[in-house]
């Protein structure tokens, strides 16, 4: 599958790895500078900009992506990121991440998300089952 | 008017303060509690900390019975969440985002929402100034096609008729401030050395209008 992962070290990063190494073809942007020689010694395509402008996520491959999965730190960029992948690129699966259990409500259909991650939500509910 | 404005910064806390001065509702939010500081004594509208991206914050400020929203944080992304939530979500009628970025235009148009720059904002006016050095306009209609501009009238033009600028389809005299009082003058209203003029005028006829203040009376 032909994925793009948005967001910076940790996990976009872990994430985009893991998949590449399942062998897909994964391509990651960060707005971060300096980090393509890292991202390209593991094998991982790495476009450095602004998701938020088209010509980013169009030399990323947003044309031909199968999966999108914008998991950045900031919830809004996630969602605007989201909605241009599903409105513009028309990208068939869009995966973003929750920072804030509070703007969960607002990762649905409406700004493009077909799944959402959310560290905190998925953490707490696993404590509640364990330690009941 | 039921306001709701996002971001208490400069043009946040400016913006809140003008409306309530008229008389509107305003409550403002800010994710940062020392932005209620840029607010003046006797503020009459209300101050909300917290991040208007956030559903429960939003609600909270009032959103669901605005008739306006205005989203002005220096976070393109956050004003474009707000303001489409409020203009989709909770149907608030007049709904304005700032751009700050440029770069980020394409996707406030792709989504529909109408914005304010101020990098574009600030270029045209200085554009504006470098161009009409000598007639300042205060204000520019459509892609800048049609502008008001403001004048005093020279000595030599005491005694004549206001109605002698006007020029179908170019020029045409709208106000005239006299002694600190401004009305909109008959076309035969005499004027006085110290007038000041409002004028509104075809781009293409600005020269025309100059000339006629500098002295080449045609």
């Amino acid at each position: 599958m032909r994925i793009i992962v948005i967001g910076g070290a940790g996990l976009a990063e872990q994430v985009a790895d893991a998949l590449h190494r399942a062998g897909d073809e994964v391509t990651v942007i960060d707005t971060e500078p300096g980090r393509e020689p890292l991202l390209a010694k593991t094998g991982l395509r790495a476009v450095r900009g602004d998701a938020l402008v088209l010509s980013t996520l169009e030399a990323a491959g947003a044309l031909r992506a199968d999966v999108l999965v914008a998991c950045t730190q900031s919830d809004e960029d996630n969602l605007v990121i989201s909605l241009l992948a599903k409105k513009h690129f028309n990208i068939a699966r869009i995966i973003a991440r929750v920072n804030d259990p509070a703007n969960e409500e607002l990762f649905s259909q409406s700004w493009g998300v077909d799944a959402l991650v959310s560290p905190a939500t998925a953490l707490v509910s696993m404590i509640r089952q364990t330690g009941a | 008017m039921q306001v709701v404005i996002m971001g208490c910064g400069r043009t946040g806390s400016a913006l809140a303060t003008r409306f309530d001065a008229e008389g509107d509702q305003v409550t403002v939010m800010d994710p940062d509690d020392a932005a209620e500081g840029r607010l003046p004594a006797g503020f009459r509208g209300r101050f909300l900390a917290g991040n208007g991206v956030t559903p429960a914050v939003l609600e909270a400020a009032g959103i669901a019975h605005a008739e306006a929203f205005v989203a002005l944080t220096p976070n393109d992304s956050a004003n474009i969440v707000a303001a489409r939530v409020a203009r989709d979500t909770y149907r608030v009628p007049r709904v304005i985002a700032r751009l700050h970025d440029p770069a980020h235009a394409p996707v406030y148009s792709e989504f529909g929402i109408t914005t304010v720059g101020s990098v574009p904002t600030t270029v045209n006016r200085i554009m504006q100034l470098m161009h009409h050095r000598t007639l300042e306009p205060h204000q520019t209609f459509g892609n800048g096609e049609t502008l008001l501009v403001r004048s005093a009238v020279p000595a030599y033009l005491a005694g004549r008729q206001a109605a002698e600028f006007n020029v179908p389809g170019e020029i045409g005299v709208v106000e005239l401030s006299r002694s600190g009082h401004s009305r909109i003058p008959d076309p035969s209203t005499s004027l006085e050395s110290g007038d000041v003029l409002s004028f509104i005028v075809a781009a293409g006829s600005l020269d025309r209008l100059r000339s006629f203040l500098g002295g080449k009376w045609s």
